[in-house]
Order: C-alpha cells, then sequence, then structure tokens
C-alpha cells in the first residue's frame, strides 16, 4: 500500500476508534474493584461487604453544639429533629431516622412476630423455660401489661398483645431494645439511607452538598449554635473518586506534557511531534477500547497508569527517528532494520506487564491486558504507518551531552567497572536478607486520616458494633447456615457474660431456623399446663384486663415462620448486611462490639461452619499473597524474557549480557531498600518487574546495534530512557499510594539499567 | 321567580353559616389563654383489653413555650411529657422510661398534642385536621372536632359550663377506646408543689 493511502486509513480509523471508544467507555474509580475484587472467595466475600447494599448507602451523621455549652442536649436533639424532617424531604434520601430511635417500620416489623411467639420465644427454649413460665410471676406479668397498655407504646402493644398476651415474641427483641436506648447513642446521633449507590460519586456528592445546605439553612436561623459531622461509606468514596479524579487528570497531563517536552527539546520538530502524538494518542484509544470490551468497565487508575504507557510506547518510533536523524536515512528503512530488536524488545515489555498482570493483583490484570495492546498496536503503527507519516519531515535530533563520554568512559575502564560492579554485588546479595516487607495493606491505601479521624470521632455516637470483624457463618442451605448461627450465638451469650465480648448483633430473632422453632413449640406446648393457665386467667382478672380477649393461651401455631415471608418485610433493611451474597451456599454475620479477637476465636472453635472474619487481617492476607505472587512473576517473567532472546539471540552469553544490566539493577535497589529500611509491598516487586522489562528492551538494542553504531543506539536507548522517566515520574505526583511506588520502582530501576547497559554490555558489531 | 328562590336559599345558608361560624369564634375565644397554667384532672379511661374503665388523677402543667407536663399522682406516679419536639415518659413503679421524638412517637403521642392544642386555649391550631363545630345549650358550650377524612387522628369533644375554670375533654381513638378528662384550674397552693422544668428532669431520668 502506498504512503499516501496508509496515512489516509490512519486519519479516517483513528477517528472511528475514538468514536467507539467514547460510545462503549464506562470509568470505574471504586478502589475496592481494584485492590480486592479476585477470584478468591474469602476476597469476594470481602468485596460484596464493601459493596454490600444498604449498608454502604448509609451515612452517619452528628450535630453538636458549635462550641462548648452553646446550647444543650434538648436543643441538640430539637434541632436534629428539624433536620431528620428537612432530609427526609430530599429526594436522594431514602430514609432518616436517630440513631437512638429506630426507623418506625422496624420497630412496627416486631409486631409481625406475634402470631409466631411460642415458636421464636428463646434461643434457649429448655433452659429459658422455668424463667419465662415461672407461674409466680404472672401476676407482675399481667400488670406490667396494664402499666404498658396505659402508656404511649400502648397502642403498639396492644396490637401485640391481642396475639400474644404473654408478650413472649418481644423477649428476644430485648437486645434490640438495648442497641437502641436513648442515650447509647445521643440526640444529634442520626443515621441517613441514600437511594444512589454509594459509589454513584456525582450523586452522592450532590447529596452530601444538599445535606450540608439544609444543615446550613436551619443553622443560620439557630444563630450557627450547631456543627455538623459526616462519616460513612459513600464520605469516604466520593473524597477517594475525587483524590482519584485528581490523580488521574494530574498524571495523565503531566505525564503527556513531559513526554511531549523530552520529544520536543531531541527533535525541535512540531511536524514530527504531532505525527508521534497520533500515533500515540492511537494506541492509547486501541488500549482503552480493548480493556473496556473485555472487562466491560476501565478503572480510572488503569488509564492513569495507562497514561504511563505514552513514554513506553514513544519509545519504538522514538528508535526509528533518532537513527533516521542520525544516519539521515528513511523512516522505511530503518523501521525494517530495526524491526526485529523492537519487536523483541515491545514483546519483553508486553511479558513483563503479563507477569504482572498474573500476580494476581486484580487491577493488575486490566493494566496487562491495556499494555498488550497498548504495545501491540504501537509497534504496528510503527512498523506500518510511522513511515507514512514521516515521509516528509525532515529529521534533527539534538546531541544528548555526556552520553559518548560514559560509553566511552566504560568502554576504556570496562575491567575496573566492572570488578567494583561484581563486588557490589555481592554486598548487595548480603544485604538482601534485611529487606522488609510490608504487613499492612493499609499502606497502600490513599491516606485519608483527617477523614479517618472525623470517621472515628463520629463512630463514637453511635453503638459500639465495629466495622470489619465479624464472626462469619457459612453453609450450603439457610436451614443449617440458621441453626449453626443460632449455635455461635449461644457461644458469644457465654463469652459476652465473661467479658471477651462487649455485644454483639446476631440474627435471633429476625431470622430463625425451623429447628429451633420446634424446639420452641415443644418447650411452649409442654408449659401450657392447666394451673399454668389458671395462674394466668386469675392475674388478668386481678389486674383488671380483659379476661376474654387476654387469658386464653393457644397452643402453639403448626406452620414455621419462613425466612422468605420474614425478608418480604421492613426486617430485611434490618438485617442489610448480615445477608451475605456468595458464590456457594449461605452466608450470614454476626456483628460484634468491642472484643478480645484471640479469647473469641478459641471461643468460637468447634464450631462448624464458622469463623472469625477481619476485613484487616483478609486484606493483609491478600497483600502477602500478591507479594509472593509477585515474586513468583518476577522470576518468571525474566525467565521468559531470557527465552525469548535466546531464540533470537542462540547465544546463552548473549542472553545473559542483554539481561545483566536490567538484573544488576534490580538486585541494587533491593539492597538500597534492604540497607534504607524500606517497607516493601508487592508494587515495589511490580515496579521492579516492570523495570527490567524495559530494561531488557535496552539491553536488546545495545547488544543488536543494529545501526552498528553503539553511539547513536545509545542515544536512542537514551531518548526512551527520559521519555519513560518522564511519563512514569509523573506517577509519583499521584496522592494514591500504588503510583508513587510505581513511579519509583520503575524510574529507579530503568535509570540504573540505562547506565549499566554500556558498563556490561561490550560493544559488538551488529547482528 | 327562580333566581329570586335561589337569592333566598343562599342567603338562609350564609346566615346559618355565619351563625355558627360565630359561635365557633365564641368557643375558641373561651379557650383561649396564654402563658403558664396548672390544672388538676381526673381521667377515664376505656382499653379495649381492660376489663373495666381505668381512672387516674393528677396535675397537668403548660408554659408559653408549649411544654405540657402530665403528672399522674393516683393510683402511681407516672410522668408524661412534651417539650419542645421530645416526648418523655416515666413510670417509676414500672422503672420504665421512654424518651423520643414526637413525630416518631404513635397515636399517643398524636393525642397528647391535641391535648396541648386544647389545654393552651389554641384549638384552631388544629383546624388543619379537623372539622370544628361548636353548639350551646343553656349554659353549657360545646366543641366538636372531627378528623376530616384520612387523618388518623382521634375525635374530640370539649365542653363546659358557666365556670370558666373547669372543662370536660373527651377523646375517642379510631379503634374505639375512649379517654375522658375532667380539668380544672389548680388552687394556687397544689400549682405552686410542682414545676415544669423538675418534673422534666425527673421525666428525663437526669
Amino acid at each position: 500500500m502506498s504512503f499516501v493511502w496508509r496515512k489516509r486509513w490512519f486519519l479516517l480509523l483513528f477517528p472511528l476508534l475514538l468514536a467507539a471508544t467514547i460510545w462503549q467507555i464506562r470509568v470505574e474509580s471504586d478502589l475496592n474493584a481494584f485492590f480486592t475484587n479476585t477470584d478468591d472467595a474469602d476476597s469476594k466475600l470481602l468485596s460484596g461487604l464493601l459493596q454490600s447494599g444498604e449498608l454502604s448507602r448509609r451515612y452517619l451523621l452528628v450535630v453538636e453544639a458549635a462550641a462548648p455549652g452553646q446550647t444543650d442536649a434538648a436543643g441538640v436533639a430539637a434541632f436534629s429533629g428539624k433536620l431528620v424532617q428537612r432530609l427526609g424531604k430530599l429526594a436522594d434520601v431514602e430514609q432518616v431516622w436517630p440513631a437512638s430511635q429506630p426507623p418506625r417500620d422496624w420497630l412496627n416489623a416486631v409486631q409481625f412476630y406475634a402470631p409466631y411467639h411460642a415458636r421464636i420465644f428463646s434461643l434457649n427454649p429448655a433452659q429459658d423455660a422455668e424463667a419465662i413460665f415461672a407461674i409466680d410471676s404472672l401476676p407482675q406479668r399481667a400488670e406490667g401489661l396494664k402499666q404498658v397498655l396505659l402508656s404511649p407504646q400502648g397502642g403498639f402493644i396492644k396490637a401485640i398483645a391481642k396475639q400474644d398476651p404473654l408478650l413472649l415474641s418481644l423477649n428476644g427483641f430485648k437486645n434490640l431494645q438495648n442497641q437502641f436506648q436513648p442515650g447509647r447513642g445521643d440526640g444529634g446521633a442520626l443515621i441517613l439511607q441514600s437511594r444512589p449507590a454509594a459509589l454513584d460519586s456525582a450523586a452522592q456528592e450532590q447529596l452530601q452538598t444538599a445535606i450540608r445546605a439544609n444543615f446550613d439553612d436551619l443553622n443560620q436561623a439557630a444563630g450557627q449554635a450547631f456543627r455538623l459531622s459526616m462519616a460513612g461509606v459513600p464520605v469516604f468514596s466520593t473524597a477517594a473518586h475525587a483524590e482519584i479524579s485528581r490523580d488521574v487528570t494530574l498524571v495523565s497531563t503531566v505525564s503527556s506534557i513531559s513526554v511531549v517536552l523530552v520529544f520536543l527539546v531531541l527533535f525541535r520538530s512540531f511536524a514530527a511531534l504531532h505525527w508521534i502524538m497520533l500515533l500515540q494518542a492511537a494506541a492509547f484509544v486501541i488500549g482503552t477500547l480493548a480493556t473496556t470490551l473485555i472487562f466491560q468497565q476501565i478503572h480510572s487508575l488503569t488509564l492513569a497508569l495507562g497514561a504511563s504507557l505514552i513514554g513506553i510506547c514513544v519509545d519504538y518510533p522514538l528508535h526509528v527517528m533518532v537513527h533516521s536523524a542520525k544516519h539521515r536515512s528513511s523512516p522505511l528503512a530503518n523501521v525494517r532494520l530495526l524491526g526485529p530488536s523492537l519487536f523483541l524488545g515491545g514483546l519483553t515489555t508486553v511479558i513483563g506487564y503479563a507477569a504482572m498482570g498474573f500476580s494476581g493483583f486484580p487491577g493488575f490484570e486490566q493494566i496487562a491486558v491495556f499494555a498488550l495492546f497498548s504495545i501491540s498496536a504501537s509497534l504496528g503503527l510503527t512498523r506500518w504507518v510511522l513511515p507514512a507519516l514521516l515521509d516528509k519531515t525532515d529529521l534533527r535530533v539534538a546531541h544528548l551531552p555526556g552520553i559518548g563520554c560514559w560509553v566511552d568512559f566504560c568502554g576504556r575502564r570496562r575491567k575496573l567497572l566492572a570488578s567494583l560492579i561484581g563486588v557490589a554485588g555481592l554486598l548487595a546479595l548480603l544485604a538482601l536478607p534485611n529487606l522488609r516487607w510490608m504487613d499492612d495493606m493499609q499502606n497502600l491505601a490513599m491516606n485519608m486520616d483527617e477523614l479517618k479521624q472525623q470517621d472515628q470521632a463520629v463512630r463514637a455516637h453511635f453503638s459500639s458494633i465495629e466495622p470489619g470483624r465479624f464472626v462469619l457463618i457459612q453453609a450450603d442451605n439457610f436451614e443449617i447456615a440458621l441453626q449453626r448461627s443460632e449455635a455461635a450465638e449461644r457461644r458469644l451469650q457465654a463469652l459476652k457474660q465473661a467479658g471477651v465480648l462487649g455485644d454483639y448483633h446476631g440474627l435471633f430473632p429476625w431470622l430463625i431456623s425451623q429447628s429451633l422453632q420446634t424446639e420452641n413449640a415443644r418447650v411452649y406446648d409442654a408449659a401450657l399446663t392447666r394451673p399454668f393457665q389458671d395462674a394466668w386467667f386469675a392475674a388478668v382478672e386481678q389486674a383488671g384486663l380483659s379476661t376474654e380477649k387476654l387469658a386464653h393461651l393457644q397452643p402453639a401455631e403448626t406452620s414455621d415462620l419462613l425466612p422468605e415471608t420474614v425478608l418480604n418485610t421492613p426486617v430485611r433493611h434490618i438485617l442489610s448486611g448480615q445477608l451475605l451474597q456468595t458464590q456457594q451456599g449461605v452466608a450470614l454475620s454476626i456483628w460484634l462490639g468491642d472484643h478480645d479477637p484471640a479469647r473469641l476465636i478459641a471461643g468460637l472453635q468447634g464450631l462448624e461452619g464458622t469463623r472469625y472474619f477481619s476485613q484487616k487481617a483478609q486484606l493483609n492476607q491478600l497483600a502477602s499473597q500478591y507479594r509472593d505472587r509477585s515474586l513468583r512473576m518476577l522470576a518468571i517473567g525474566i525467565a521468559a524474557m531470557g527465552v525469548l532472546i535466546w531464540l533470537q539471540q542462540r547465544s546463552f552469553r548473549k542472553t545473559l549480557l542483554t539481561l545483566l544490566p536490567s538484573l544488576a539493577a534490580v538486585l541494587f535497589i533491593f539492597a538500597s531498600w534492604a540497607l534504607l529500611g524500606e517497607e516493601l509491598s508487592f508494587l515495589h516487586v511490580i515496579g521492579l518487574l516492570l523495570s527490567v522489562s524495559l530494561c531488557v528492551d535496552y539491553g536488546i538494542f545495545f547488544m543488536e546495534n543494529r545501526g552498528s553504531d553503539s553511539g547513536v543506539t545509545y542515544n536512542a536507548i537514551a531518548a526512551s530512557t527520559l521519555t519513560t522517566l518522564a511519563s512514569f515520574g509523573a506517577l509519583g505526583l499521584g496522592k494514591t499510594p500504588t503510583l508513587p511506588i510505581l513511579a519509583m520502582s520503575v524510574s529507579l530501576g530503568v535509570t540504573l539499567g540505562f547506565l549499566l547497559c554500556p558498563l556490561l554490555i561490550p560493544k559488538t558489531s551488529p547482528a | 321567580m327562580k333566581r329570586r328562590l335561589g337569592l333566598l336559599l343562599w342567603l338562609v345558608a350564609a346566615t346559618a353559616v355565619f351563625a355558627d361560624d360565630g359561635k365557633l369564634s365564641e368557643v375558641l375565644a373561651r379557650l383561649r389563654q396564654s402563658g403558664q397554667a396548672s390544672f388538676q384532672y381526673m381521667e377515664t379511661r376505656e382499653l379495649e383489653l381492660a376489663a373495666s374503665p381505668w381512672q387516674a388523677q393528677g396535675i397537668m402543667l403548660t408554659d408559653a413555650a408549649g411544654t405540657l407536663v402530665k403528672l399522674q399522682l393516683q393510683p402511681s406516679r407516672v410522668i408524661m411529657a412534651i417539650s419542645g419536639d421530645n416526648l418523655y415518659y416515666w413510670d417509676a413503679a414500672q422503672n420504665r422510661r421512654h424518651s423520643m421524638p414526637i413525630g416518631y412517637a404513635d397515636q399517643a403521642a398524636e393525642q397528647i398534642l391535641v391535648f396541648r392544642g386544647i389545654l393552651r386555649g389554641r384549638p384552631d391550631e388544629l383546624q388543619a385536621g379537623y372539622e370544628l363545630a361548636a353548639e350551646f345549650q343553656g349554659q353549657g358550650w360545646s366543641l366538636h372536632m372531627l378528623p376530616k377524612p384520612g387523618e388518623n387522628a382521634p375525635a374530640i369533644d370539649i365542653s363546659g359550663d358557666a365556670d370558666p375554670d373547669k372543662r370536660r375533654i373527651s377523646i375517642r381513638q379510631a379503634d374505639g377506646e375512649t379517654t375522658e378528662y375532667r380539668i380544672e384550674k389548680a388552687d394556687p397552693q397544689q400549682a405552686a408543689a410542682y414545676t415544669i422544668p423538675q418534673l422534666l428532669q425527673e421525666a428525663g431520668g437526669e
């Protein structure tokens, strides 16, 4: 195909590709999807928890006096009451309620259990029967019933008492009463459930603005006497979204501008620049489209790291241009000359990214796919389109100072320098045992200390249930899961009495196994003796209550209270976050208050399908898995690159020499980190893996030296190094810790690898 | 002819309406008051689940800010109060204490809100949810408050006689339960024995 048609096809297809990408693209900013969403069952569970429906949509709001003594508790409660009414009217608010009072429909849901009172009254029916059915207590219970009927709760209790005169169905809900005791939270603690998903950042931002506007409005009328604090998953997710968006914009912009500047300094040609940038844009668009089509979405961090790929993809045309400029030959001739080296270099880089994708870290799978398509596209475009685009462009390249001197110096002092490197290598090996590995994956999370402090301050106003640590119950079906959950709750009751556990939120009596229902019904029917019935009749009569409506106790219902029936009521909102979706079977969680993990784990021992789950421990375990796999992948990646180089060079010595600069760079960087006491994560290893895959390219170019001029080849490598540093260096500006770690690892690796190339690889004749 | 007849009918109807409106204004004027007030009350409740009417007596106190405290002294000491937007309940004998926003409480709170409007002499505040009708019979007068269609509120009758310090208030819930209060101004000595802040403190458990 003629150059004219190649150019036309490129200029025609690129806008079409761009349009298709804009049409298909769906950008994801959920950090959880990037960090934890793996195939591992526990990781999936963790990911599901972080994204779980209702809980993740809840805000915790705290209204307090703006200054001590500015208002009293009653003032705060009154102001909060007004705020609740205002916020309840917002379109994006599903429900808002004071933390000390469950929503009215939750409380009303308790009435639903009245007909089943005989089947649900106790977790330990046989053990509790003596106290619950004590004949002596009946006069007091009847009197208590009368008093509660006369109280403001009379209407609520009446509906229950007509079906359950002994109020047995309320027995299991005593814990709920404790949970919502006024004063445990305070008048200013509110819970708001939003309609949009927690990760719908735009909607959540709007809602947060509306919440603040309504508060400010009321507060202005109250003389600025109050202040408002917010916490909850949506607060973190919007903050994270804002930070990531900032990172993506900053990194992409700085990376692109840096590469452009390096390019302009090197070639001083806007004509060449716009063609090269068009090629890189096309490679970026192809990577984005392919990743979106394969994963149905693309993470914003993939785009940020993808932007850094510009610095790598630009290497291929750059090599061609440097050779064309230095030798005053056509780009087509140089593309043909350098083609095999470029292809092998591209292939080793793809292997590096593929190894990174196999490290198990979910976010890197996307980046690997992105890199595969972008690098392939860049190589293809360099091979077939670049010569057409630069056909009539006059190429000149700036002389990089010091490059020739360094090559000459290395040539002259090779033996001495090589010996020094050898000694340094031995010392570096000795330092390796001092490497420190990062145990806490939280260190890789975004720095949100201020937000975390605010979160802790807000949560102090709510119940003491800890987020992220719970008892996990798994089973093949709901009935077994409930039986296991009930067994766990019995243990937890004992642990609570022993002081191991402050409090817990279980599923009993909201959901009860059929087995326990049968046991309750048996105990109830056995307790309903003639003397008991007569005593109750007398107690009701004595209290002045209607014997006709309250004195006749009916035998237990024979039909079970089924979970699906319960979950059709507002109870499903109450249990939100405790019924977990898993790939196989059913998983339930029991939330825990303050506890001693070791004693709690010991206390739960022997219970089938029941274990203690710590989100933090799970994250750290994941980090450790990623680290081990990334180290394996580093080794496998280097081996695969070595095999590929050997296949082309057919020489073990040459293969080793090609790999040597990058391997030495990795060794020295690891040793430096060991000596500096840097805590290493899998991200450091992945960064080095990437730097190896890039440095190997330099080794290949230097070793093959297809232009027969080491000076020109090293100049081209220097230009590549500069663009790589420009683009990866920009990652260092990101606030998401992933980005600076990768920036540091790759930049260090690439710089050292570049400097070591002429030192460790002797000048060769062209391949 | 038809036009004259129509005009006549309109005049008769309008006169009746204005006459009724006049009675209502007079009754509302009798009820209207402001500032702090103390009443002693006798309460009789007929509950669906009780065998016989239940009776209690005590003191009610209101202030200009709209706080209402109902202190039941017999048969046992129970405090029910609304202050600001909160409802407080304290039953010393049963050791049962509640506090909640009024909007959160059920029909019992609705009833006490209505009651506060009446005691403060502002039944006109309730006109949004009620149809009001006034009646005079000799020295006696009465105000009938019927919830408007769709309102889940109790029906209320307030009546009195020549003595401006006495009232009889009858409340009928939608479920048929009734409460009757006979109230009269407390004598100064009795009124001085209790203060709203002290009773609110007791009810709130502070």
